[in-house]
């Protein structure tokens, strides 16, 4: 399958743990990963299933990486229909009222748009005893999973 | 012929700029120089203990040396002489050292006792080896600054110590904090609420204080969204209440004076914007108003004054500069990040200009006396691991000749 990860980090613990995804990935797929800054709505692509890792910033915010995808999708009307993605957050329970405020905003961007959510959002917490690693390989690998059901479906 | 760069300060700024140079040249050697002989800077002394969220960026530094081929060389002085050497050694030298002094007031009566400077503590709180011993607080403590260090400050002296399980705070501080005679707490910002630095998580963060009672003196109002969030922050902190600590906030006071009783602090005079003054007795005054270079080994000002290209961190030829010690104490871990991320693109693209000379490289530092490896970075974090209490992540060494000394237990070959 291809499969693009994309990340909106501030830090760059989101990046590192796309890079990471990817490395576990790549045996078994075609896999490119992108900074959501770099990353045009346009390019979507319904032959490609998107696993999104987002962190959060300040009071439940994207992260600055992923701001100008959230101002380009929000100016845009492009229909994502056909359009498979699963979201993987990182946050920090310390601040639990906005505690990854950053990946639920991307969810609802992708949605809103038409995209097709697959499996729940996983979030990982900074402050908890789990590394985010274990939880995010695990996540990927049912997610893929999943997508190829739903993809060959579609196809 | 293969490029080396040395940069001073192995904290959030160098560790960025290594990454950042190595992501895009993976070939470069990097070296991270530090008068500690534990990397890692603010990240390990700066960030609060209980945010130890915060500190999981360390996990990308680490890779710089577990797989991305960067070396440490710790409890390195770099003063100006060897500053001279490394810039011959290495083709790139970049001072990344932060800023480590407090800076002063400058009023009348700075120097009475229970006047406590936010380095100084939170050097002695998070086990620094260079810090002095933990002051004698009293129980009125008047907060000078409205930065994230203030909060941090603010919210170690409130919380009850069920409250630091989980984090790195050693036990000496843990003692102290649990025995703190502190009452009250007044915390003072010179600008109005809207205006103050802190970031509004971090005052958010407080309304779940269980031993508190807090009151927000006339915050105001704003009509830009910045200043607005900070003012709803606080306005969240009401929920805060029937704790036996108390906490004030208040804005827009200018201190002018700080008067004693004898030797010690009793009261410090402020002046307001409409030019009124008034006093709150205190018998401890804590600042935490920035930082400055201080001793200044490396003559920061005058590198600064005499530098090509200060903003973009052009010191000289091969020589650079980048977070605090370019920009001053301003800016978060991600902003650190970014800017490292500019210099690294414009220190590559200086390499590409000119033709690569001879040099040493990190064969000069390898062989110094008394350096600290990586290898030994990685003895002493496992030590500190498993010496923690059951309630605590970390018990952190204060020593320097202990840190020594369990980074030299084993032999080994130099890289």
């Amino acid at each position: 399958m291809n499969i693009t990860i994309l990340y909106g980090t501030e830090t760059g613990n989101a990046e590192m743990l796309a890079e990471d995804i990817a490395g576990e990935l790549e045996a078994e797929h075609a896999v490119s990963v992108a900074n959501l800054s770099d990353f045009d709505p346009v390019g979507f692509d319904q032959g490609c299933f998107y696993l999104m890792v987002c962190s959060t910033y300040g009071d439940g915010e994207l992260p600055g990486s992923a701001q100008p995808f959230a101002k380009a999708m929000e100016a845009s009307d492009a229909k994502l229909a056909g359009i498979h993605f699963a979201v993987f957050g990182l946050g920090d329970s310390e601040y639990d009222e906005t505690f990854n405020g950053g990946s639920k905003r991307l969810a609802e961007l992708m949605l809103a748009h038409g995209a097709v959510q697959v499996g729940e959002r996983v979030i990982h917490d900074a402050s908890g005893s789990d590394l985010a690693e274990d939880l995010a390989f695990p996540w990927a690998a049912e997610m893929v999973a999943l997508a190829s059901e739903r993809i060959g479906e579609v196809a | 012929m293969n490029r080396s760069v040395a940069i001073i300060g192995a904290g959030p700024s160098g560790c960025y700029l290594a990454q950042a140079l190595l992501k895009a040249e993976p070939e470069l050697a990097v070296d991270l120089v530090d008068r500690l002989p534990v990397p890692y800077g603010l990240v390990r002394y700066g960030v609060a203990p209980d945010h130890q969220g915060t500190k999981a960026v360390i996990r990308q530094f680490e890779r710089l040396f577990e797989r991305q081929g960067a070396h440490f060389y710790g409890n390195v002085a770099v003063d100006r002489l060897l500053l001279d050497k490394l810039r011959q050694a290495y083709d790139a030298v970049v001072l990344a050292a932060g800023l480590s002094s407090d800076r002063r007031l400058g009023i009348p009566g700075e120097d009475l006792d229970g006047v406590i400077r936010a380095g100084e503590l939170t050097r002695a709180l998070y086990d620094h080896p260079d810090a002095a011993r933990l002051p004698k607080l009293g129980r009125h403590v008047v907060l000078m600054g409205n930065g994230n260090v203030a909060i941090d400050l603010l919210r170690l002296l409130a919380k009850t110590p069920e409250e630091l399980a989980g984090s790195d705070l050693g036990p000496e501080a843990t003692d102290w904090l649990a025995r703190s005679p502190v009452e009250e707490i007044t915390i003072v910002g010179r600008s109005p609420a809207a205006k103050a630095r802190f970031d509004a998580v971090m005052v958010k963060e407080l309304a779940r204080l269980s031993g508190v009672t807090i009151s927000v003196v006339d915050p105001g109002t704003s009509d830009e969204p910045e200043g607005a969030k900070k003012i709803e922050a606080l306005a969240s902190l009401t929920a805060a209440q029937g704790g036996p600590k108390r906490i004030i906030f208040r804005f827009g006071l200018t201190p002018v004076a700080l008067e004693g009783d004898g030797s010690r602090v009793a009261a410090v005079r402020f002046r307001d914007n409409a030019g009124m003054e008034s006093a709150l007795a205190c018998d401890t005054f804590l600042t935490a108003i920035g930082f400055e270079a201080g001793s200044d080994v490396l003559q920061r000002d005058h590198l600064l004054g005499e530098a090509s290209d200060p903003e973009a961190g052009i010191l000289a030829e091969g020589l650079y500069t980048a977070g605090w010690f370019r920009r001053g104490p301003r800016g978060t871990i991600p902003e650190n990040r970014t800017d490292a991320q500019v210099l690294a693109a414009r220190i590559l693209a200086d390499f590409d200009r000119a033709p690569a000379g001879r040099k040493a490289g990190r064969a000069f530092l390898a062989s110094r006396p008394a350096i600290v490896t990586y290898t030994g970075w990685q003895r002493i974090d496992a030590a500190e691991r498993a010496a923690a209490d059951p309630d605590r992540c970390r018990r952190k060494i204060a020593s320097r000749a202990e840190m020594l000394q369990l980074a030299a237990r084993i032999e080994e070959p130099l890289a």
